[in-house]
Parts: C-alpha cells; structure tokens; sequence
C-alpha cells in the first residue's frame, strides 16, 4: 500500500473509531443529547443593525426651555414604551419604542425623516445600556443627521423639570 | 539556485518545525474539543446556530465532531499516525472556513462555537476568525506533506523494530 494510501486510510478508521466512541459516550453518560434532534433549535441570530456616533446631552433645566422654545425645529422622541409614554412624556414628544430585537421599521424612520426637524433629541430609560441612546445611534446609522440623546433618560429628565 | 532550493526544502521539512507545528495544532484541537465534549447540547446549538445542516445530524455531528477532534489532537502530540490525524485536522479546517464564510456571508452576528460557547458579544466572528483558521489549516497541511516521524510514538516503534532484527 502506497504512503498517501495508508494515510488515508488511517485517518478513516480514526475518525470511524472515534464517531463509535463519541456516540457510546454519549449514550452512556446522563447529560447525553438525542442522536436526533427532537424539535428544530430555537436560534436568535441579530443581524446587526448599522450604527451612527451621537452626541450626548445633559438634562439640565435649559435643554428643557431649548427643547421647547424650538418646538417645530426640534424633534423629541421618547424611546420608553408605549405605557411609559403614557405616563409620562416630555411636552411635544413622540414616542418611539426601542426595541433590542426587533429594528425599527422603515416608515417611522421616513416619518422622522420627513418631520423637517433640524435637530433630533431622544430620551430613553437611562439604564445601562441606555435605550435612548441605542435608539438614537440606531437613527443615526440609518441617515437621521443631527441627533443627540439624553444622559441619564427619563429619571434624569424628572430630575431637571423637579428642579425647576 | 539549486543551493537555495536545498536550504529552502531543508528549513520547511525542519524535523524540529514539524514537531512545534504538531504540538501547536494538537493543542488548539485538544484545548477546542474539551467544552464541546463535556457539553454536548451547548455544541449542538452552537452547529445549529451556522443554519447549514439539516436537524437530522445536527446532533450526530455536535456528538462526534469533538471526539475526532480529541482523536486528532492526542495523535498529533503523541507522533502516532501524525500524517493522518494531519489529514483530519485539515479536512475539519476546511469544513469550519466554508461554514463560518457562509455565516460571515450571510450577515449572521454569532459566536464561531470554537472554542466554548461564548456569546456573539465575546467572541464574534469575523475575517480574523476565517484568518485564523486558514492559518491553521496551513500548519495542518505542512504537517501532512513534510512529517516524517522524526519524534513521537512512531519514531519509537521504528527503532524498537530496528533494533529487535
């Protein structure tokens, strides 16, 4: 038998010898898995989104006046959810849910592309990572230019209006 | 030139080459099966996750694929059948470049599942992963072509033989 031959030829039998050895292991041993999957895997796989750089601003009393002294050159989004808006949201805002999962859909994004707006605010829950900023950085990877978002989100927007 | 093509052939088939290339891909084999054996249904997600098999084998492979790699790694260090677990390394190389090229294509955010299951935060993979194992599957293929069972196990028997007759 030639050299490559042999070569061959052992490297199959090791590979035989050791799927038999893999598959007794495996029958044998309590944390063993079907050789067949019962069910198809349940598998999330993000494709991620692009992402813009965004500035960050802080929640004082004079964001608050600026924020609405522009109403109109201004947009405000609030990236809690739905309830959270309901509760509580910054005068003349508009509420977009951020989503970890799920991207944000093609039309919110013309519709903020289309509010004429020269500057974007966005304020989120503040937490870590901040909701209002991945929103934010999420809009500005999608061509939103002139985009900032709030430091500290919502609590810290609070805060400042308490302050006041 | 033929000067130079000698020292050339002499450096790459280098007896003490071979034997660093052989422990280095033998430990990356045996250092990549151990999280992969001890945790078969963690591996089994991991090859689900590439989205290329069929779930028939999904789990034949995650319950084997580890054990030649164990196989594979043992031989390489140990200088037994060097050549052919060289051919295995290789052949499991270029499996894991096509799949991880077609996750890569495919704009899939994941962990490659070489090593342990990791998250696609802590080890994503990326052209440096593809890099990488093409680096590897390099070594492995040096290993096949110029091995001559200069250390190891092999090298033993041959001598033993030898010195019997």
């Amino acid at each position: 038998m030639t050299g490559w031959k042999r070569i061959v030829r052992d490297a199959i039998v090791v590979a035989a010898a050791s799927a038999a050895v893999g598959i007794l292991f495996n029958l044998a041993r309590e944390e063993g898995i079907p050789l067949v999957a019962e069910s198809p895997y349940e598998i999330f796989v993000p494709c991620p989104e692009p992402l813009g750089e965004v500035d960050a601003v802080l929640p004082t009393s004079g964001l608050l006046d600026q924020v609405e002294i522009r109403a109109g050159r201004t947009l405000v989004i609030d990236a809690g959810s739905s309830s959270d808006f309901s509760s509580w949201h910054l005068r003349g805002a508009i509420n977009i849910p951020f989503d970890y999962i799920e991207p944000v859909a093609d039309q919110v994004i013309r519709r903020v592309a289309s509010s004429r707006a020269r500057h974007v605010v966005v304020y989120g829950d503040g937490a870590d990572p901040d909701s209002g900023r991945e929103l934010a950085r999420e809009l500005a990877g999608r061509g939103i230019s002139n985009i900032a978002f709030v430091e500290g989100g919502v609590q810290a927007l609070k805060s400042a209006r308490g302050a006041e | 030139m033929n000067r130079l093509s000698r020292t050339a052939s002499a450096v790459v088939s280098c007896p003490w080459l071979i034997l660093a290339l052989r422990l280095y891909i033998g430990y990356v084999f045996l250092a990549a099966c151990f999280h992969k054996i001890v945790h078969p249904a963690m591996f089994a997600v991991d090859v689900a996750t590439y989205d290329i098999l069929p779930l028939a084998v999904i789990n034949l492979m995650a319950i084997v694929l580890p054990w030649i790699e164990l196989a594979a790694g043992l031989m390489l260090v140990a200088g037994f059948r060097a050549r052919a677990a060289a051919l295995l390394t290789s052949g499991m190389m270029v499996v894991f470049i096509v799949a991880i090229s077609i996750a890569l294509a495919r704009g899939l955010h994941m962990s490659c599942g070489c090593f342990a299951s990791q998250g696609a935060v802590e080890d994503p993979i990326s052209l440096l992963t593809v890099a990488r194992d093409a680096v590897w599957f390099i070594m492995s293929v040096w290993i096949l072509v110029f091995d001559r069972n200069s250390f190891g196990v092999d090298h033993l028997v041959e001598r033993l033989s030898a010195w019997k007759v």
